[in-house]
């Protein structure tokens, strides 16, 4: 029985395109100030953050049809994945990889500290923290490709709940399951929220042969209607 | 098996540091090898399979632990749900711990798995209440002992070991997890932890789990001279890795008892361990412990006092500056944001104040027509977010004081008891409860005596209560009450020699002093101030409540600290001061304003004026917009700069945002900008007596169950930059709460947001109350997921799709 480790990712910069992509940039010209303060504030998050995050590997168990939807379980834990979403996503998968990432407290400390003295940089920072735990969790997701090659296994792209008809009541037993409370700090609201706010948790497929890494796609995206990005003629996918 | 006679005696001992106690290893890794699965309670497993927790109990108990740790961990309400009682768990879990042999049994109590407020949605009295109850449950379960441990945020932990205190007889151990940056995960130091939950009455403090015993081993020498109480190590098996799928620690029982030594030899009583420990790691301890004696251990006998996570601690001789600038006492802008109940002017003193070397902050919220107590209780909760430093606690209501001090997570300086018996009867009995450190002011019934020896005597009076309730001397501060020259010339002599008398006859105790009450009637008061305030040093006095923005009156301390020797090779001193003179102050001076006339360019005229500010407002340029509207101001009614350059500017920015020219950093900007301009004829109104007419009130949250706050920040901006006074009751908002502000002000409209789906039912819980009782009433919704079928759905009046639309709305409905 695998314990959850924490790995600790050395995150020394993100993505400028990115952080103003998260703020709906649509390519304005922008005053210096302002420029000088989306460097300080990206900046800023790369100080206060602390990204950290842990990964365990389950073999799947088997898939039923529940109750109306469909259920991957894994043996070793009490997690299940229902819907039919994560049910294609994870479609032959010998085994799953769930993860939590954070970039800790720190950040959401400063955002507090900002929204009390500088909205104009919280909206700056919770961008900047946004890209950042992305970030975290393009390393823990190399990190289990590299768990998985170490099987002779191919992993997918991660899958979060609230992705597609993944529910996000998914989320308490995901972070049990990883111990990310005692590992990580997260917290979660009785509304499912985690605290810190810049947290990712996802699932990631195992197969014995390679796939091609995905996203739900945006038509079957729960989000579609409210997205900002695709009003700005973009996608999450970039 | 009721506990034996021993096995009490050994207790004592232990907690009085004359003893060693041994507790055991991990629960959750042996109960994982005996195939629980991941993501389940383990708790449960007290109820489904005795048998199995038992026998990992009995295993430590044959490897010589003297305690062992029931598997309560996270049996708490909130986690167990449906599952089973708490009672139940507890009850279980004791006897599963009995019948293995347990000569001691700790009850364990884990963090309840939510975070607290402000950063998280549980509130102190919801954490204590859960807690409260698992100590209940662990007293009528038969517990010997309560254990709270692996806690990572210092109110927490003070949730719970009040809750211990409060509920129960028994003990209460206290250990945190640190991360190996020598920080919870919160923030909080081990000197932190240490002085504040030994102050609380923790029979025990330490760190638990976090990392290996050779990384724990710093961690809990830094506890070492702040805790009053035995200290206590209980270190994982070192860093885990998985190898061939399965998760491998990497220290042994040897290595791992050959780090535990250097512990014990620096003072460390109460060893076991944590995460991949087995009973090998512990019988190896017990090994450890054989033929050892407690080592001797020296404690820092000093004042001190601290916030979750700063601490400051002031050794004889030493000075510090306590800050004064958070009282509403002769402040015009702390009575308004006291009585609107918006902070922001008593956070950007917090903010300004520490720049300026305070090192704690008075706190006071003393207004006659306010809610004083729900006041002070807020503006401790606001002040967390700005700023690390200790506050120190100020009212006369000792309702508030104690309110206050009893979620403070830190450990708080009381401002203030007297020598009056009924100041001493009820001021000091919280102080000695919350272990707060206490301002003692010289006066008593008869009033303020007028002579050093009087004041000497009222101190010596105070002093002896102070002894008796148990306070030490360190943290009782002594202040002679300093008095106007102008009116008693022999007074500040009076008081310098009142200050060394106390310090002379009643050792141990500091003295404070509010210094600047001396030079009252004076002209150039600083220089009063100032002077006097280096004869303090001299008498003795230990911290100055002073304007830290003053400063001259840092520049005498700074000096001081030389003349004393505090300040060592005078570094801090060269590094500030070196190659300064009186004429170059440090701070620039303000720039000349820009009247015109007076600069004496073209460029500079009213005309130009106009179109500056409102490119400044374009650009989003706050810094130089003050000096701008002023400017104008010089030339045009305050009504005319807002209507004809303020609002103007501001609707471009709105049209830009909204045809995509402008995206929302910019939008904000802008706004803000603006409310540096609306700021600045605010101000100009004030000066001259005139009230800048506001366009109606609206009251705006994030609803129940959601704690991101973005978008409701922005709404906010930019309704105040457009000239409406918010009422911002900020995010998780009981519907009910909603309700009363709009009832209380009358208000016509409310912004409710929610970024959540699941949050949006709350959405239409609160209009639903708000339609009963307050029908008159507007409501606009917006956030994230909301759409215009959503908000007819949750029966909403109108729906903003962005923060420029609300703005709209509000006019709509205010206008």
């Amino acid at each position: 029985m695998a314990e959850a480790v924490v790995e600790s990712y050395d995150i020394r910069s993100v993505e400028r395109a990115e952080v103003l992509r998260y703020l709906g940039y649509a390519g304005q010209p922008l005053t210096s100030e302002l420029d000088a303060r989306v460097d300080e504030m990206v900046g800023r998050c790369l100080e206060v953050a602390r990204p950290r995050g842990c990964v365990r590997v389950f073999d799947v168990a088997g898939r039923d049809e529940g109750e109306g939807a469909p259920v991957v379980r894994l043996s070793g834990t009490a997690l299940e994945l229902a819907g039919s979403s994560i049910d294609r996503h994870l479609e032959g998968a010998v085994a799953v990889a769930v993860l939590a990432v954070t970039a800790g407290m720190g950040v959401d400390a400063e955002l507090r500290r900002l929204s009390l003295t500088d909205r104009v940089g919280q909206l700056l920072l919770d961008a900047a923290g946004t890209a950042l735990v992305e970030r975290a969790a393009d390393a823990a997701e190399a990190s289990v490709v590299a768990r998985a090659a170490e099987r002779g296994l191919f992993a997918n792209g991660r899958f979060s709940p609230g992705y597609g008809d993944l529910p996000l009541a998914t989320q308490p037993v995901l972070l049990a399951t990883l111990d990310a409370q005692r590992l990580l700090g997260i917290t979660l609201s009785s509304s499912l929220l985690m605290t810190p706010t810049k947290s990712v948790t996802a699932v990631i497929g195992l197969f014995r042969e390679p796939r091609a890494a995905g996203r739900p796609g945006c038509a079957e995206c729960a989000c579609r209607e409210f997205c900002s990005l695709r009003a700005a003629g973009t996608t999450c996918r970039g | 098996m009721p506990t034996s006679r021993d096995a009490s005696e050994l207790l004592s001992a232990a907690l009085a540091g004359e003893g060693f106690l041994l507790f055991d290893g991990a629960m959750g890794t042996q109960l994982q090898e005996r195939g629980l699965a991941a993501g389940e309670l383990p708790e449960l497993l007290c109820l489904e399979r005795p048998d199995v927790v038992t026998d990992v109990h009995a295993a430590y108990v044959a490897a010589g632990a003297d305690v062992v740790t029931t598997n309560t961990f996270g049996a708490n309400a909130e986690k167990l749900g449906d599952a089973a009682s708490v009672e139940e768990v507890f009850s279980a879990a004791v006897s599963c711990a009995r019948a293995a042999g347990a000569p001691l049994v700790a009850a364990d109590i884990g963090p309840t798995g939510q975070l607290l407020e402000p950063m998280g949605p549980l509130s102190f009295d919801e954490a204590y209440e859960l807690f409260a109850r698992q100590v209940r449950a662990a007293v009528a379960a038969g517990a010997d002992l309560l254990v709270i441990e692996t806690m990572s945020d210092l109110a927490e932990a003070r949730a719970a070991l009040l809750a211990a205190r409060e509920n129960s007889e028994l003990p209460a151990l206290v250990t945190m997890t640190f991360e190996e940056d020598g920080r919870t995960f919160l923030g909080t130091t081990p000197e932190v932890a240490a002085l504040t939950l030994s102050s609380l009455g923790a029979a025990a403090v330490g760190v638990n789990c976090s990392l290996g015993p050779a990384d724990v081993a710093p961690l809990v020498e830094r506890m070492l001279p702040w805790a009053s109480c035995p200290v206590m190590a209980q270190a994982n098996a070192g860093l885990p890795r998985v190898e061939g799928g399965a998760t491998v620690y990497d220290v042994g029982p040897e290595q791992y008892a050959e780090a535990v030594a250097p512990m014990l030899d620096a003072g460390v009583t109460i060893v076991g361990g944590c995460c991949g420990t087995t009973p090998a790691h512990i019988a190896a301890e017990r090994a450890l412990l054989a033929g050892r004696r407690p080592a001797p251990r020296r404690r820092r006998d000093c004042l001190a006092v601290c916030g979750p996570q700063r601490f400051v601690a002031l050794d004889a001789g030493q000075v510090g500056v306590i800050g004064e600038r958070i009282n509403p006492t002769g402040k015009r802008r702390m009575q308004e944001a006291l009585r609107t109940g918006n902070y922001d002017h008593a956070l950007a003193e917090a903010i300004s104040q520490e720049r300026a070397g305070a090192q704690i902050l008075d706190v006071n919220a003393g207004l006659p027509e306010i809610d004083e107590r729900a006041a002070m209780l807020r503006l401790v909760s606001e002040l967390q977010g700005v700023t690390t430093l200790p506050l120190q606690i100020d009212a006369s209501d000792p309702a508030v004081i104690e309110a206050a001090v009893r979620c403070y997570p830190g450990k708080a300086l009381v401002n203030s008891v007297n020598g009056t018996a009924d100041s001493l009867a009820t001021v000091l009995p919280i102080v000695a409860r919350y272990g707060s450190a206490v301002v003692c002011l010289t006066l008593d019934e008869q009033g303020i005596p007028e002579t050093a020896e009087g004041r000497l005597e009222v101190a010596r009076k105070i002093v002896l209560a102070t002894d008796a309730a148990g306070i030490p001397r360190h943290d009782v501060v002594i202040d002679c009450l300093a008095m106007a020259a102008a009116t008693d010339q022999s007074a500040p002599r009076t008081i310098l020699s009142a200050i060394r008398a106390v310090k002379e006859a009643l050792p141990g105790v500091r003295c404070v002093l509010g210094v600047s009450n001396v030079s009252f009637g004076l002209p150039l008061r600083p220089l009063v101030n100032a002077t006097f305030l280096a004869a303090a040093l001299a008498a003795g006095l230990d911290l100055a409540i002073v304007n830290p923005e003053s400063q001259r009156m840092m520049e005498v301390v700074d000096a001081w600290r030389v003349l004393s020797g505090e300040d060592e090779s005078a570094r801090s001193y060269v590094e500030r001061y070196a190659g300064r003179t009186d004429a170059a102050p440090a701070t620039p001076a303000a720039p000349a304003p820009l009247v015109p006339g007076t600069s004496g360019a073209l460029a500079q005229g009213p005309a130009d004026a106009m179109a500056r500010a409102r490119g400044l407002v374009l650009d989003g340029r706050a810094a130089p917009m003050a000096a701008a509207v002023r400017e104008l101001l010089a030339e045009r009614e305050p009504l005319a700069v807002i209507n004809e350059v303020l609002v103007p500017a501001l609707d471009e920015v709105g049209r830009r945002f909204e045809a995509g020219t402008f995206f929302l950093p910019q939008l904000m900007a802008s706004a803000e900008a603006a409310k540096a301009g609306f700021e600045a004829v605010r101000e100009a109104c004030a000066a001259s007596g005139e009230s800048a007419a506001s366009k109606g009130e609206v009251v705006i949250c994030t609803v129940k169950g959601d704690i991101h706050d973005i978008g409701k920040n922005i709404v906010r901006m930019l309704l105040e930059n457009y000239g409406f006074a918010v009422v911002d009751l900020g995010r998780d908002v009981d519907p009910q709460a909603v309700v009363d502000a709009v009832v209380a002000r009358r208000a016509r409209l409310v912004g409710l947001s929610a970024l959540m789906t699941s949050t949006v039912p709350a959405m239409a819980e609160t209009i639903e109350l708000l339609r009963d009782q307050a029908p008159w009433c507007k409501v606009v919704v917006g956030g994230a997921v909301l759409t215009p079928e959503y908000a007819d759905m949750v029966g909403a009046d109108f729906y903003a799709r962005d923060a420029m639309e609300t703005v709209r709305i509000a006019g709509e409905v205010l206008g």
